[in-house]
């Protein structure tokens, strides 16, 4: 894909082969497929997988030195993607574009923020696993169970947070956890400054934390990528 | 084919502010975004001219059309702080681009008459959104400079010191393919009277 700004990586058309599966909870898998040898990627960007007269973007949760490129997936009911990868066999062959998009992470004086929601964690797990640390990390979804790389993010942020929307008593969830959304803890938590702020997840997350960028904390940098 | 598309609406510029490629937020009367939406009226105003074309001259009209592409470039420059970690993902307008351009500007002028002095901005349709699109084009060169030249030479990337010169002479070629345009539909050009 061409566009104003440069591609980084070698965008192209690339064939790749299922490796394995693994439901993460009943509603998300993981999914690894082969690496192809001339593919290469910065951590946060994205993939555009075709099948069926079907695309859809896709953020490695891998690393790019790993020797295969891994993937973080919601099944969507009727999902034309999501389904053909959860009934997909081992070796079977998948195709996609890539990579896209410039959303990678851009070191600065700033504290960086991470916030994502759901599986708009890949991005971040794939920055993480590639030696980006000390940032703060806010990940909202219902339950602990559905957090995704905890033992990772825990050992790589200076505050991880995961937001729990479901959840009544913080005592009741994961250790440091917060009782709402990532909104909430950006109200109650994060101290007044000027931050990066580094967004992923669907657009209604995006559009709320933004606007309460613009309010509580003017001066700060905002890049995003939106899940639909 | 099912696209991962992009949702037209965001909501997050309800309140009056937009973001930049490079990250900040900023108001949407900030002077970045005033050279941005001038390049952006540009690139209508030039598929309005394409659309005029296309059937007199379609080899001009696809000129016209990756114009329209490079201006996607432009914009980005524009939409893009100097000396943020950013500007290096910037694709830069290179030589070729401009070159391109003069090539162009000299192969309408061959059949044109030398101009005996100033012509009204006037004629053919296509000719009167040749004009138009020329002084969109000052505009955006105008804002584009008030910008760029605030910035320390240093920290413009060299696809940001580029834009001025694609912008000067994407004006100069708009003048010139206005005559051409009154030349290949056949309507005389109009010498201003004192």
């Amino acid at each position: 894909m061409s566009g104003p700004f440069q591609e980084t990586g070698n965008a192209g058309l690339y064939k790749t082969q299922l490796l394995s599966r693994r439901w993460t909870t009943e509603e998300a898998f993981e999914i690894r497929f082969s690496r192809p040898p001339l593919f290469h990627f910065s951590p946060g960007q994205r993939v555009r997988f075709m099948q069926n007269e079907a695309e859809r973007d896709y953020s490695p949760v891998s690393s790019p030195k790993d020797e295969t490129i891994d993937f973080l997936v919601k099944s969507v009911k009727g999902g034309p993607f999501s389904s053909a990868l959860a009934s997909a066999r081992e070796g079977d062959s998948f195709h996609f574009t890539g990579p896209h998009g410039y959303f990678r992470f851009y070191p600065s004086e700033r504290l960086p923020v991470f916030v994502a929601t759901g599986t708009g964690i890949a991005p971040f797990a794939s920055m993480a696993k590639t030696g980006v640390i000390n940032f703060v990390l806010l990940h909202g979804v219902r339950r602990s169970l559905d957090l995704y790389n905890e033992s990772l993010f825990r050992k790589t942020a200076a505050l991880y947070v995961p937001c729990l929307s479901a959840l009544s008593d913080p005592r009741e969830g994961a250790p440091g956890a917060f009782a709402g959304r990532v909104t909430g803890y950006l109200e109650e938590g994060l101290t007044p400054g000027a931050y990066d702020f580094y967004l992923c997840g669907r657009g209604d997350m995006i559009r709320d934390v933004i606007l309460l960028v613009d309010q509580e904390f003017p001066d700060s940098l905002v890049y995003a990528e939106t899940f639909y | 084919m099912r696209r991962w598309a992009i949702k037209i609406y965001t909501r997050t510029g309800d309140r009056g502010k937009t973001s930049l490629f490079s990250g900040e937020r900023v108001s949407k009367a900030d002077k970045r975004l005033e050279a941005c939406g001038d390049v952006d009226e540009l690139n209508a105003v030039l598929g309005a001219l394409g659309a005029s074309l296309c059937e007199e001259d379609p080899n001009v009209a696809r000129e016209i059309q990756e114009i329209q592409s490079t201006l996607f470039r432009v914009g980005a420059c524009l939409a893009t702080t100097p000396g943020s970690l950013l500007t290096d993902s910037l694709k830069a307008i290179d030589d070729e681009q401009v070159k391109s351009l003069e090539a162009a500007i000299d192969r309408m002028d061959a059949l044109l008459l030398p101009l005996a002095g100033f012509i009204l901005p006037a004629g053919h349709a296509a000719a009167t959104w040749a004009h138009i699109a020329r002084t969109v084009c000052r505009r955006a060169e105008r804002h584009a400079v008030s910008l760029l030249g605030e910035a320390e030479g240093d920290k413009l990337s060299a696809a940001q010191g580029q834009i001025l010169v694609y912008i000067n002479r994407l004006s100069d070629y708009l003048f010139v393919l206005s005559r051409y345009c009154n030349r290949i539909m056949g309507v005389q050009e109009i010498p201003w009277k004192k």
